[in-house]
């Protein structure tokens, strides 16, 4: 035999696997003569053969007879046996009517979170689904590039392509399955009604709606899939003249006639490009930034006037409008069609304007804001993983304080355990019982939150998505809440119930504290440090957030927004005749024609070159309108004089900042210098000091202001507010609106107040600032509600310890400075935690704008005392009451 | 009369425990059944056959001390008990009323 020390063993994992699956009281017997017949296996053939001799008879044990468990008079019932579990559903609800404090705050805490998280899983499941249901989706890609227009302009990203790309690439690119591309077309919309004047539809540019109409070749509808209610899919868009028209666009246009009567009837773009109608679809449901509704057909363009406005031979023009779709065959990928594409640029663009082919995955194109167009609705992604984090957040600041009143109010269950554990409940039933305990709250949070979800996504409409949808009860979402349950009940309960569980009866039947001293605080008091780390965090958001909010609304930009308005005049030449009209009412200061105000979304660069001592060529952004443009903006003038009344342009007035860019020291140095634009060359007769053009993200960089006649289709209008009342106001407005009745009949009338268009700039500010206050007052309604329950708590514990001290002298003020102390410590902590997290966060938010306020030391200060001001009004009702408490009474009581 | 069926490997491993008397258990069980009919065995069937035998009462069993070269592991011990006899007898019995039944020369010869 070979000496003990080099025993040979059977296999581990068979082993193991006999372990596991043989029943335990055969275990014994099997386990002993396998291993009796594998020693003498060992010593006869040889340790290998035996190793596998003996996991071949492990294996033949998998027979009924072996796995099947004895049954046992004394063995524990299924742990989950629904008599106990009927049991735990009782005592949970007996012991939460018992506490209704500490229930009411950890069902109103995990309310907000769960409504939170559900509130914010419908915005970004919402946002996360567009265009995620097309057949084959992950085969389509949008053409797009990078662009540089000559040597000297920068090369940048670009969300459409030159006209004539995407047929030339059908031609010469042999990889691409389909090519379509298609134009965005924006027009009033004409219906042939049978009388003398067709009803008209207005173009989206002054109802705001989403983009509906496009000229589209006839593939678009072989790369996206419709359903076609009427029309044949095939040839529908062949011709000239045909547009497919979606359902619901073919009712508003025709009310309910039958789908085959509205075939071939006519509609009317753009005044006289008259369509018929070939075919109808049904409207996509799902989320989609497809918007489209009217499909006119691309040879309409060649046939019709649209060829002076949309050039389908045009190369070198690029225009928002001109958009393409590309549908790769399976098994290709863009990596391997770039090369093609490279050609392809090489080939088309080889001299000065460059343009380089991309493709962007359809699945990108409700989230890359580099890839601009006319009609995407671009979803910030960041913007909606720090929703998730915020909701991520909450959520644990409510389970946390869950975990928190049901340790400390352990000791008070502890009884109640050891019965049960005497009476022969394992560890498992005892872990279930408590997190049924948790999962029946949790449940209850969830249907409140159902309850309140459709009225807080209604109130917060400004800060959802346009156009959200939702289905509570879909069956993703169901599965969604589901697991919401799950996650939180153990979340919350897991800990407590392992906490829980692990009491030794014997100790603490004799009411004897059996945890250990050291593991009872610590963990506690660090989650209140956490809780509170992430309030102050978004404390210190919030004050940030405002402060630079506030900054951007006060500061002076330049020039005056008071009581201006700029009214949208429809294209065409009428709209002299109608500042004409508006310069006349009573109410109306200065009137001027204009491109746009000084500030605002629209924002127009143009290349201007000054040949002084050296050359310099920039890009200048051009402010253009009349003479009264200066004086109505109240723009300064630092030197020189306003450009006279011309009717065309004469004179540039430039910034400072432009002025410095040339080269001049003081800005009237600058004066009756020429500057070139295009061939024509022209003096600078005043320079205006610096003023915000466009938001405080970018920086003020070099303008020039001018009078171009055949620009200036915008009417400027100061209104007069001397002396008057805010009625007087609306009076003007009122007699603006019947003159522009009076010029243009078929228009509604189209305004924006200044303030209200720069306001605008910062909408996505205004949107971060209104959800860091929601989540702070979240934040720290949960918190607070937490510390509360635990103030109570401890108060209640240190009943006796407060009246011994009362007896020997100590005053109220010392009684409720020593409970409030260890909470207040925990509140330092934090701050020291939140502090650098907070700075590096705002610090990285403020990075964006080229106008910021700084981060000061104070914020971080007030943050910390509004939390202590607000803890200790928390505490101080509780411990102000056990301070007040009669020592007689509470030292009686035995 | 009723009695319990056994099948014949049930029968074989009956049997065998009653050869191997004091020291009947699995791995004796299955060396002893090896060496007598000449076939190969597995430990499994002989377990599952000793685990049906007992439950049909024909089979006893105790654990036995432990040894060293089990790992410290018991032995199962078995034994045939009254019932478990009483079926052996009978079916003996009826065989052997079968092999009386025959008329002579009416089977094949064979030569032993």
């Amino acid at each position: 035999m070979k000496p003990p020390t080099q025993r040979t063993n059977p296999p581990r994992w068979a082993e193991w696997l006999l372990e596991w699956f043989c029943a335990p009281h055969l275990l014994e017997e099997v386990q002993g003569d396998l291993h009796e017949r594998f020693e003498r296996n060992a010593r006869q053939f040889g340790e290998p053969k035996a190793r596998r001799q003996y996991a071949r008879e492990v294996l033949s044990f998998l027979r009924p007879f072996a796995i099947k468990r004895q049954p046992n008079a004394y063995s524990p019932p299924f742990f989950a046996s629904p008599d106990m579990l009927r049991n735990f559903f009782k005592i949970a609800f007996r012991h939460l009517t018992k506490h209704k404090v500490s229930t009411l705050i950890n069902l109103l805490g995990l309310t907000l979170g769960v409504t939170a998280c559900l509130v914010i899983y419908l915005i970004t499941n919402y946002e996360l689904s567009y265009d995620t249901f097309h057949p084959n989706g992950e085969r389509i890609y949008r053409l797009v590039g990078d662009i540089k227009y000559d040597a000297t302009s920068e090369r940048h990203s670009v969300g459409f392509i030159p006209n004539a790309v995407p047929a030339g690439m059908r031609k010469e690119i042999a990889g691409l399955e389909t090519v379509a591309a298609f134009h965005n077309l924006e027009t009033d919309v004409l219906i042939p009604n049978g009388e003398e004047k067709p009803t008209r539809f207005e173009s989206r540019r002054r109802t705001g709606g989403n983009a509906d109409i496009i000229v589209a070749d006839p593939q678009y509808f072989d790369i996206f899939t419709y359903q076609w209610l009427a029309g044949n899919p095939k040839t529908a868009l062949n011709k000239p003249f045909n547009v497919v028209l979606s359902e619901n666009k073919a009712r508003k246009y025709f009310g309910n006639l039958p789908l085959s009567e509205i075939l071939g009837r006519e509609v009317i773009y753009q005044d006289s490009v008259r369509a018929s109608v070939s075919g109808i679809v049904k409207d996509w449901t799902q989320p989609t930034d497809f918007t489209f509704t009217d499909f006119i057909s691309m040879a309409t363009v060649r046939a019709s006037h649209l060829k002076k406005e949309i050039n389908l031979d045009s190369w070198n023009d690029n225009w928002s409008a001109s958009q393409a779709y590309v549908k790769l065959p399976a098994g290709t990928t863009p990596a391997k069609v770039a090369p093609m594409l490279q050609q392809f640029a090489q080939r088309h663009y080889p001299k000065e304007m460059k343009f380089w082919p991309a493709l962007q995955p359809l699945s990108d194109l409700h989230f890359n804001a580099d890839y601009r167009d006319n009609y995407s609705r671009k979803a910030h992604l960041p913007t909606l993983y720090g929703l998730m984090g915020v909701a991520a957040f909450i959520l644990i600041i409510a389970a946390i304080n869950f975990i928190n009143l049901s340790t400390a109010q352990s000791m008070q269950r502890a009884k109640e355990i050891g019965i049960r554990k005497v009476m022969g409940s394992s560890r498992k039933s005892l872990v279930l019982q408590f997190l049924s305990e948790t999962a029946l709250l949790t449940f209850l949070a969830i249907l409140i939150g159902l309850l309140i979800t459709s009225p807080i996504l209604a109130a917060m409409q400004s800060l959802t998505p346009n156009g959200l949808t939702y289905n509570l009860f879909s069956p993703q979402n169901l599965l969604f809440l589901v697991s919401l349950i799950v996650l939180t009940s153990l979340l919350a309960g897991l800990y407590p119930s392992w906490l829980l569980s692990s009491y030794l009866p014997a100790l603490t039947l004799k009411g004897q504290n059996s945890l250990k001293i050291s593991q009872k605080g610590y963990l506690r008091k660090g989650l209140i440090v956490f809780q509170f780390t992430v309030s102050l965090a978004f404390i210190i958001g919030t004050l940030m957030v405002g402060r630079q909010l506030s900054f951007m609304r006060n500061k002076d930009l330049g020039f005056s927004t008071d009581a201006i308005i700029d009214v949208h005049a429809p294209w065409g030449d009428k709209g002299q005749v109608l500042a004409q009209k508006i310069k006349q009412l009573s109410g109306v200061d200065q009137v001027t024609m204009q491109w746009f105000p000084p500030m605002g979304s629209s924002h127009m660069v143009t290349k201007l070159t000054y040949r002084g001592k050296k050359t310099i060529e920039t890009d200048v952004s051009a402010k253009i309108g009349d003479a009264n443009y200066i004086p109505l903006y109240k723009l300064r003038l630092l030197a020189g004089r306003n450009y006279l009344p011309s009717d065309s342009l004469r004179e540039f007035v430039i910034n400072a900042t432009y002025a410095k860019v040339l080269g001049f020291k003081k800005p009237a140095d600058a004066l009756n210098q020429f500057i070139e634009f295009g061939d024509k060359k022209l003096p600078i007769v005043g320079v205006v000091a610096d003023f915000h053009e466009q938001s405080f993200h970018e920086k003020i960089s070099s303008v020039f202001i001018a009078n171009m006649p055949d620009r200036e289709k915008q009417i400027g209008v100061k209104l007069a507010t001397k002396g008057k009342q805010a009625d007087d106001l609306k009076a003007t407005l009122t007699n603006i609106e019947k003159a522009w009745e009076e010029v243009y009949p078929d228009n509604k009338f189209d305004y924006t107040f200044l303030d209200d268009a720069i306001a605008k700039l910062y909408e996505k500010e205004q949107k971060t600032a209104q959800l860091v206050n929601l989540a702070t007052a979240i934040a720290i309604l949960i918190s607070c509600m937490g510390l509360f329950g635990l103030a109570t708590f401890t108060a209640e514990q240190r009943t006796k310890e407060i009246g011994v001290r009362k007896v020997l002298g100590a005053s109220v003020v010392s009684i409720v400075g020593l409970l409030s102390t260890d909470f207040l410590k925990l509140i330092v902590v934090a701050l020291l935690i939140a502090s650098p997290l907070a700075w590096w966060a705002m610090n990285e938010w403020l990075k964006s704008f080229a106008y910021k306020v700084d981060l000061e030391w104070w914020v971080f200060a007030l943050a910390g005392l509004l939390t202590i001001v607000i803890t200790l009004i928390t505490i101080s009702s509780q411990s102000v009451k056990a301070a007040l408490a009669n020592p007689t009474k509470s030292l009686r009581a035995e | 009369m009723r009695r319990s069926y056994l099948g014949e490997f049930e029968e074989l491993v009956l049997l065998t425990v009653a050869v191997l008397g004091e020291g009947a258990y699995g791995v004796a069980i299955t060396d002893e059944l090896d060496r007598q009919t000449g076939r190969s065995v597995s430990i499994s069937a002989v377990h599952a056959a000793l685990h049906r035998l007992e439950e049909k009462g024909m089979l006893s069993s105790r654990m036995g001390e432990s040894t060293a070269e089990r790992g410290g592991r018991r032995k199962r011990l078995f034994t045939v008990t009254a019932l478990g006899s009483r079926t052996l007898h009978d079916i003996r019995s009826m065989r052997d009323q079968l092999w009386h039944s025959i008329a002579p020369n009416s089977l094949p010869a064979i030569s032993l």
